[in-house]
């Protein structure tokens, strides 16, 4: 202990007294320490915020008492002694009462800098400033003019095969098919690109591509995380709502309003009822074990940043405790701004299905779900009788009825003669039970949104949180968490919005303090033209997703520590048309697409790489990956294999066998065996419309850098690792769409068209000779192979067999899972093909691993 | 270490650390130099999953002897889980204890192989957690942050130090029989680089997912399938010569097949001496106990391969009841395998270059409320104690450090939240944990979130 102090010592006396207070100190006092000293109450008479107040102390004597750190209540209270342990609920560490000590044994300066609290600098805001417009502006004369001062030069126009492929994958999320491209490519008239264009942006697929990345955004799950990541059983109707919004090009102001407060703004709309299950998006749960306080604070946190940064692409995390130390943020502020979701309550009120959404679904999904449910509880009736059974031999009866009165309720209760491996299969039924019965709700017509105040009987906690009623309700107070620290509530704080926006010229509303009324306020600040962050942030967005890289590169963050836009007037004249245009999301694709920047060649100029190596100046088109879901997508849409079926509760798709047996623990005990969706209908869907489970992740999708459902996604990754090889090149899944895809080919071409057609169909384009030369060899030496094997059958499928390990007696026990009751439509299989089949399909698979069929150019 | 003492880093050792940044920000994982020397080059981390309780494993409280079955009164605040509150009762321990290896450090009699290795262990009883639900808290442990999404302990380190074998992932995970609570979110890459996810290797099917084609598909045929794909590649980037990437997707695959040949050699248990099997109670009447000592051999020889980081993840430790038979049942499961993997790391030499970390999530309550309609002996969650112990390279063997009070309900003596475990545990692998940063969102993010300081007492 002795030596550890002298290091300690040493340590700090690099630093001088006033250092020490500065770097230390005042942000220990000021976090831990003045929420119940200082800012708006001053407990035990002690107030910290000053060196006099420390000087003069409170109740117990001077906190403070210079060079005598041993006679200094605040040391005392840090190391808990005499009784007293501050602050409460958590302990200081040793280095910090080291410091405190040394700041106090020389003499405890007080030196609070006055200046510069924070450290940005001028252009830092630029965001906040107000968007300036450039009526009579191109997005080609912003883009010439950088590059022409970098002395290079725009790329030529890529040819029409590539941009078919460019637009479609980009607009639809889906490869265009042979026909398509060739319809584009022989097409002569001038405005073939605006047709194409208007087109594909009224696919319905376009909704279903753009609507993902906003789901990305906003981290869209279907479950709600943590331990027993329970379904949220309604979430599919904001899903489909997204996709809604996107394809009818609802104006972007109207899409905020809806979903920070449709509730509050159009409450007896459904649609803006169902918008409001943004607010609820992120990952939530509430248990036994949880502390109902930690839980709502987790949410109020959780609610303001994901507020922040999809609309005003804000992050607000560092605020949350201290004063943002790069962005005019102050805590205050964030906490402002949380108060304003101090009355949103968690609702499941009914909500009528509307004509748009997709209910066809909900009958035989209903029927199939109630089919598990019924057997389930037959199952544990078994249990029941179990333990009634035994009662009766306790009393030597041989009738229920003779049981003596209560003896049989009691032996159920108590689960009297139940062994235990029994009590864990039992257990596991009841975990089961737990779960469809929050999965039985997604048929209802119910929404998964919120409501300012409690919604009497539509309310949905979970079994755990009681509200209060409607008329007994008030919304609680929100303070300034210094530290983010819930025990030691500071100031009490109003509910407002960011204050520094009024420093540059966009007033703040005042927000009522009222339960409803709230968000409302907060919407329409938002969705507001005179707001300088909004329409930035969505037209950036628009851009990143065009070209792979927003203008500003950090969609989520457009403050000092995001990077700066490359091309601020493109900016804000996008933000500016945006706005103009009815915020239309249409409008901003139309005029990007026609743009020569967009249609330009991806082959970069010679110079490009010696002067502009991250093409950020944009002098050509770069090439991208596809994302996991255009792949997953693209695999079924070339094999034929892609089901139109679109909207409802989420289905489920074939997923690597082994991580569909993994057992997933449940809180208590297992979750029934994952069944991919029995008939390919289903579980062929677009990937959007496929269940998002947190805590199982499609492989496929995760391993190809799939969203990440915990945190708002503003881009996604693209890196190259090997397991992708394993899932493209092993998988059944790529396996099952390869032979399809053959399958397809052999209906389609004859013989000797087969690999050109293939080609056509992976890459909308025909092999180059030496292409073709050697696929038709690759498919001969294959076709000798399968000539020769006879393929293996079809295994049967084998029962899904779990351990676990027993509460009663801590040894592993073995539960075996229920099967599926829905018959499962299977797959074709290579043993009800032929030869040349097989070997087509070992070249198809290749096309689908292949580098062009995962790139875009 | 000692020619560097306080001189500050010489250019050489200068320039080593700008290439080790490039090379972490590349994102590849080729192997870099740590920030300091250190001895340690790999950790093995045993995760206890549901919370093991201090009191009846490698803290015992005597005093909870005289207390039993008498009430306990807990202050009430808004604080406290559902779970904690209402009528609760003292609970001894039903287990016996004694002393062992030379610091006589008190453990659990049931410990008889632990018993005979613990010189070699530090035993740190001075840890606070700050959740008490297990999904939260096993995040908070393994991530540093409780609400989840962020970097794996394991993914740091594999950012920081890369890796040696680039035929094998840097960051490896032996699954007990199910996930644990919060499921692969506890070995995330998080926003790090896809390379530092933790790969978990299953207990049963291929260890990695999809390493094999289906049935059927020989060894000549995929060959012949992957060189004709390279072919088309090829051709492809010749009409692309300025795209990179393309490049480095034709090498995974080839990496991929270099990672399908060399991985089941690595797996095969078989190739170690039936004596090392029985020494880790691999074929031994318990089957609880083979199926983890499987896991710790295959932790040995997976680090003894290159790869940076093995996580072994024991489960069952969340005894609410039936302490006595659930714990003793959870504590012969894995006695002989923590020690056989001590005694073997360092017969291999191993254990001097290899941090081993055992903890849980949380410890356990000195207490327990009412049950199934009576009083059952278990303990529910507890955040402000907790099971460690440290071994290997650069830890302070055969010491006891830290405190809790008298009926183990609060840590007292050297406290430290696991911030700075995290910050101690990267310090013992040679990475400061305030240079190991990564831009995400907005700010430089590490480890421990905003900094925390050495457990100096673990470190020797």
């Amino acid at each position: 202990m002795l030596m550890r102090g002298l290091v300690l010592a040493a340590a700090l006396s690099a630093q001088t007294p006033e250092q020490l207070f500065q770097e230390r100190i005042l942000p220990v006092l000021k976090s831990d320490c003045q929420g119940c000293h200082g800012d708006g109450q001053v407990l035990s008479k002690l107030d910290l915020r000053t060196r006099d107040g420390l000087l003069r102390g409170g109740a117990r004597g001077a906190a403070v008492v210079p060079g005598k750190p041993a006679d200094s209540w605040l040391v005392r209270a840090l190391r808990g002694e005499s009784q007293l342990q501050m602050p409460p609920g958590k302990r200081l560490s040793a280095g910090t009462i080291a410091a405190v000590e040394q700041w106090i044994s020389a003499g405890a300066p007080w030196a609070e800098a006055s200046a510069a609290r924070w450290t940005y600098k001028d252009e830092d805001l630029w965001a906040f400033r107000p968007v300036k417009r450039y009526p009579d502006a191109t997005i080609d004369k912003f883009v010439s003019a950088r590059l022409a001062a970098k002395d290079l030069s725009p790329s030529p126009r890529a040819d029409r095969r590539t941009l078919i492929r460019r637009v479609t994958f980009d607009l639809t999320g889906l490869p265009p098919s042979p026909e398509e491209v060739e319809a584009f490519v022989s097409d002569r008239s001038a405005d073939a690109w605006r047709k194409l264009v208007d087109r594909l942006l009224s696919s319905p697929r376009y909704g279903e591509r753009w609507g993902r990345h906003w789901l990305d955004v906003v981290r869209y799950a279907d479950t709600n995380g943590y331990s027993n990541d329970f379904e949220r059983p309604n979430a599919w109707r904001y899903r489909d709502y997204v996709i809604r919004a996107f394809n009818s090009d609802k104006p972007y102001d109207q899409f905020i309003r809806e979903q920070i407060a449709g509730d509050e703004l159009y409450p007896e709309n459904t649609e803006a009822l169902i918008a409001t299950g943004f607010l609820r998006a992120g990952p939530w749960e509430h248990t036994g074990m949880s502390v109902e306080a930690v839980t709502r604070q987790m949410f109020l946190d959780d609610v303001t940043h994901g507020t922040a940064a999809t609309f005003l692409g804000l992050t607000l995390g560092c605020a949350r405790c201290h004063d943002h130390k790069f962005d005019p943020i102050p805590t205050r502020d964030y906490y402002r701004m949380q108060a304003v979701f101090a009355s949103t309550e968690f609702a499941r009120p009914k909500a009528p299905f509307l004509a748009t959404e997709n209910t066809s679904g909900l009958g035989p999904g209903r029927e199939h779900l109630k089919q598990i449910v019924d057997r389930t509880s037959a199952h544990m009736k078994g249990y029941d009788d179990i333990a009634v059974a035994n009662a009766m031999r306790k009393h030597g009866v041989t009738r229920r009825e003779d049981l003596p009165k209560g003896v049989a309720e009691k032996a159920i209760r108590d689960k009297e003669g139940i062994g235990s491996a029994q009590f864990e299969e039992l257990k596991l039924y009841q975990k089961h039970m737990q779960l469809y019965r929050e999965s039985l709700d997604r048929y209802e017509p119910k929404a998964f949104a919120v409501s300012s105040g409690p919604r009497d009987g539509e309310t949905d906690g979970g079994g755990n949180i009681k509200y209060p009623s409607r008329a007994a309700y008030k919304p609680s107070d929100i303070h300034v968490l210094p530290g983010g620290n819930i025990q030691a509530p500071g100031e009490k704080v109003e509910p407002g919005v960011l204050s520094m926006m009024e420093r540059f010229g966009y007033p703040a509303p005042a927000v009522p303090a009222s339960t409803s009324g709230r968000r409302a306020a907060l919407a329409q600040w938002i969705a507001n033209p005179a707001n300088p962050l909004t329409a930035r942030v969505m037209a950036n967005r628009i851009w990143q997703y065009h070209f792979g890289r927003g203008l500003a590169a950090d969609a989520n963050n457009f403050g000092k520590m995001g990077r700066k836009p490359t091309h601020p007037e493109l900016l804000d004249f996008l933000a500016g048309l945006f706005v103009e245009k009815g915020w239309s999301v249409k409008a901003v694709h139309r005029v990007i697409l026609m743009s020569n920047v967009y249609q330009q060649s991806s082959a970069p100029p010679t110079d490009a790489a010696a002067k502009d190596p991250d093409n950020e100046l944009l002098s050509y088109y770069s090439p991208r990956r596809v994302e996991a879901e255009v792949l997953r997508d693209s695999i079924l849409a070339v094999s034929g294999e892609l089901s139109p079926s679109a909207g409802g509760p989420g289905t489920y798709p074939q997923i690597n066998e082994d991580a569909a047996r993994q057992p997933q623990h449940r809180m208590g005990s297992l979750a029934p065996a994952y069944h991919a969706s029995a008939k390919r209908q289903d579980r062929n869907r677009r990937t959007v419309y496929t269940f998002q489970q947190r805590s199982l992740m499609d492989p496929l999708v995760e391993v190809f850098n799939g969203a990440n459902m915990d945190f708002s996604c503003e881009r996604r990754e693209a890196s190259t690792v090997p397991t992708q090889a394993f899932a493209l090149l092993n998988s059944q899944f790529a396996h099952d769409m390869a032979l399809a895809f053959a399958l397809r080919v052999e209906r389609e071409a004859a013989p000797a068209k087969r690999v050109d057609r293939a080609f056509q169909i992976a890459f909308g384009r025909a092999p180059t000779a030496q292409e073709r030369t050697a696929a038709a060899a690759h498919l001969k030496k294959m076709t000798a192979h399968h000539a020769s094997v006879k393929p293996a059958p079809r295994p049967k499928r084998e029962p899904v067999i779990h351990t676990i390990t027993g509460e009663l007696t801590g040894e592993q026990h073995r539960l075996v899972q229920e099967e599926d009751p829905a018959p499962y439509e299977e797959n074709s299989h290579p043993s009800e093909c032929g030869a040349p089949v097989r070997a087509l399909a070992e070249l198809t698979l290749a096309l689908l691993n292949s580098n062009e069929f995962v790139y875009v150019y | 270490m000692i020619f560097n003492g306080g001189m500050g880093l010489g250019t050489v050792a200068l320039s080593a650390i700008v290439a080790a940044d490039q090379a972490r920000a590349s994102g590849t994982l080729a192997p870099r130099n740590p920030h300091h020397t250190a001895k340690a080059k790999n950790c093995i981390f045993l995760l206890m999953e549901g919370g093991p309780s201090h009191i009846d494993t490698i803290d015992p409280k005597p005093k909870l002897g005289s207390l039993h079955m008498t009430k306990m009164t807990r202050e009430r605040t808004r604080f406290e889980a559902n779970m904690n509150t209402g009528e609760r009762y003292f609970v001894k321990s039903p287990f016996e204890f004694h002393r062992a290896g030379k610091a006589g450090v008190e453990i659990n009699t049931l410990f008889r192989n632990f018993s005979g290795v613990v010189d070699d262990v530090c035993f740190y009883r001075g840890l606070r957690a700050e959740s008490v639900n297990h999904p939260t808290a096993l995040y908070h442990l393994n991530t540093g942050n409780q609400f989840g999404g962020d970097p794996a302990l394991g993914a740091w380190a594999s950012y920081g130090l890369g890796t040696v074998n680039q035929n094998l992932p840097a960051f490896v995970v032996l699954p007990d029989t199910a996930y644990p609570q919060g499921g692969a979110g506890n070995w995330s890459n998080g926003f790090l680089p896809a390379h530092y996810q933790g790969t978990p290797l299953r207990p049963q099917g291929a260890p990695v997912l999809d390493m094999a084609p289906p049935a059927g598909v020989t060894p000549d045929r995929q060959k012949a399938n992957l060189d004709f794909l390279t072919r088309l590649n090829r051709m492809h980037r010749d009409r692309h010569p300025a795209h990179a990437e393309l490049d480095s997707r034709i090498e995974s695959y080839e990496l991929a097949f270099r990672m399908q040949a060399e991985m089941p050699g690595v797996l095969d248990l078989e190739k170690e001496p039936v004596k090392t099997r029985e020494m880790y109670g691999i074929g031994g009447s318990n089957p609880d106990a083979d199926a983890f000592g499987r896991r710790c051999l295959m932790a040995r020889r997976l680090v003894q391969a290159g790869v940076r980081f093995v996580q072994v993840i024991a489960m069952g430790w969340d005894s609410h009841d039936y302490i006595d038979k659930a714990h003793g049942a959870r504590i012969r499961s894995i006695d002989q395998g923590i020690a056989a993997l001590i005694t073997d790391l360092k017969r291999t030499g191993l254990l001097n270059e290899t941090l081993v970390v055992f903890a849980g999530e949380f410890g356990r309550s000195p207490d327990n409320g009412i049950r199934r309609g009576g009083q059952v002996w278990g303990r529910d969650h507890n955040a402000t104690a907790m099971a460690l112990w440290l071994a290997g390279g650069g830890v302070r063997a055969g010491h006891v450090a830290g405190a809790t009070d008298d009926i183990g309900l609060r840590a007292v003596e050297n406290v430290h939240p696991i911030k700075d475990l995290h910050v101690t545990l990267l310090h013992l692998l040679g990475l400061d944990d305030n240079k190991l940063r990564y831009f995400h969102a907005g700010r430089d993010k590490q480890l421990s979130q905003t900094g925390g300081e050495l457990i100096r007492e673990l470190i020797a």
